[in-house]
């Protein structure tokens, strides 16, 4: 779906700080939402972490820097993280144009589902993110 | 919120304070320049590309890395500095990035416009003047739970110094960096044709800031905070964090907002190619607005460098799919020789891979 202008796909899940999540099984996708990308502006450099490395729900696991500005990467879920998007890193500007595609960052393997309910979906997403544009996007 | 009017600082720990109050929550606005001058590299360059290493130790210019994105700066004392810390839970502040840019440029905008001096803000983090160069750089981070926007007004600045900081391959170049930095940087001084009264800048810039932020409650730093202060300085000095970061092979050199010096090399069967370009607008993309080209390879008549492929390419966007066919046309005419060199050997030479 579109909400504003910025898209939300229906099947994702999203975090408060404006991360989505795709799972299969108890590995989650994660990357950011478009919302994010298109208030950031042109994402100039990533810091992600590396395989193998464990977080807790909401933690920092990375950095990103847009206009000069350092902004951080949370962790949706708790877990390891299994892979890093290479191709992101070198060249950030792919979470620009495919945030939700090519743009990814990094897969983990969630050590607890139950966690998913602290996260958006479908119509709690949806008013969400009305609220969100509301609030950052005047 | 804080005032902490530092007026000026030992040269690292200028820079550290804005870090340690914003670990510790603490929201502020810092008015500080450091005593001596030192070089800032943004948080996700690599030191060994970017800083002409060598040169800044001879000098005795100290190296800093700060938690802030960006590019290499030299700060020194007639640069004073602002620095806005501020909770990301507190919803009076701004809460996005672009909102802080916007709002927070402000003051100082106003405070130059009460010296006489029309400024502007320009998205994303560009200070301008009315004909459009630079006075002002700024950048944000969020650092522990907090947000921090940071700033300078120039009330001058050392172009000769910051053109020699910067490394670059190839050295005769530095005239260029040297000569795009001054005509795209102004200062308060070149603008009013004297060095303000720094007492009155710290003041004015306060007071647009208060209007802003609010009433500020004027602060010192006690010496429990400095000792943390001073740990915190002696780990940002560590080897592993200051030279923490590794980047790609292409370097670039932000002069302002949309206008990069770009620098590519390339090693072909012919010798090696080093390019530099002035790119107006994005990197990828932007129009290539002048360029150099150098190396040990070999073209006769050598005049073709600039005649022919030089201005085949400048005016160009910065496309593979746009540059291939115009060098392509270089390549393949028949008054020029060029041993060992493609047109596909230019392009990565450029900087642009597949």
């Amino acid at each position: 779906m579109e909400v504003g202008g910025y898209l939300l796909p229906d099947d994702l899940w999203y975090h408060k700080e404006h991360f989505w999540v795709r799972m299969e099984g108890d590995v989650a996708t994660v990357g950011v939402t478009d919302f994010f990308q298109k208030l950031a502006g042109e994402i100039s450099y990533l810091e992600l972490p590396s395989e193998g490395d464990e977080y807790s729900q909401d933690n920092v696991v990375g950095t990103v820097e847009t206009g000069k500005w350092v902004g951080k990467i949370y962790s949706p879920l708790s877990g390891t993280i299994t892979e890093v998007n290479s191709e992101v890193v070198d060249e950030p500007a792919l979470a620009n144009r495919d945030p939700y595609g090519s743009g990814w960052l990094f897969k983990l393997k969630a050590s607890d589902l139950s966690e998913l309910e602290n996260l958006f979906k479908g119509e709690a997403a949806l008013k969400w993110m009305e609220e969100e544009i509301r609030k950052k996007a005047k | 919120m804080y005032l902490f009017n530092l007026d000026r600082m030992p040269d690292l720990l200028s820079m550290v304070i804005f870090h340690e109050l914003a670990r510790e929550g603490v929201e502020a606005l810092v008015i500080v320049s450091p005593e001596k001058p030192l070089i800032s590299i943004g948080y996700f360059q690599d030191a060994h590309q970017e800083v002409d290493l060598d040169y800044i130790k001879s000098s005795g210019l100290p190296l800093f890395r700060r938690e802030v994105g960006g590019g290499t700066t030299y700060l020194d004392e007639n640069q004073i500095f602002y620095q806005v810390i501020y909770s990301r839970k507190n919803k009076r502040f701004p809460q996005t990035i672009r909102q802080a840019y916007e709002v927070l440029s402000e003051p100082p905008c106003r405070a130059h416009e009460r010296f006489g001096i029309k400024v502007r803000f320009r998205e994303v983090n560009d200070l301008v003047t009315e004909d459009g160069r630079k006075i002002g750089g700024e950048g944000g981070a969020d650092i522990g739970e907090c947000m921090v926007f940071v700033g300078s007004m120039l009330m001058d600045f050392d172009y000769q110094t910051m053109s020699r900081v910067a490394k670059i391959p190839d050295e005769k170049w530095r005239d260029k960096v040297y000569k795009s930095l001054e005509e795209n940087l102004t200062t308060m001084r070149r603008e009013l044709g004297e060095l303000p009264n720094r007492k009155e800048v710290q003041e004015i810039l306060i007071a647009e800031f208060q209007k802003v932020l609010g009433p500020l409650e004027k602060a010192e730093l006690t010496p429990d905070f400095l000792r943390r202060a001073r740990e915190l300085e002696r780990q940002m000095q560590k080897p592993e964090f200051l030279f923490g970061k590794r980047k790609g092979e292409v370097d670039s050199l932000k002069i302002k907002s949309g206008l990069n010096l770009i620098f590519g090399q390339h090693k072909a069967r012919g010798g090696l190619i080093r390019t530099i370009q002035e790119v107006e607008g994005p990197s990828l993309g932007g129009t290539i607005q002048d360029l150099s080209i150098s190396g040990d390879f070999t073209l006769i008549p050598r005049k073709s460098l600039r005649e022919g492929l030089e201005r085949s390419i400048i005016g160009t966007r910065r496309e593979k799919y746009e540059l291939f066919p115009r060098i392509a046309q270089f390549m393949e005419s028949k008054d020029k020789e060029m041993p060992g060199v493609n047109t596909e050997d230019i392009i990565m030479a450029l900087g642009l891979k597949d």
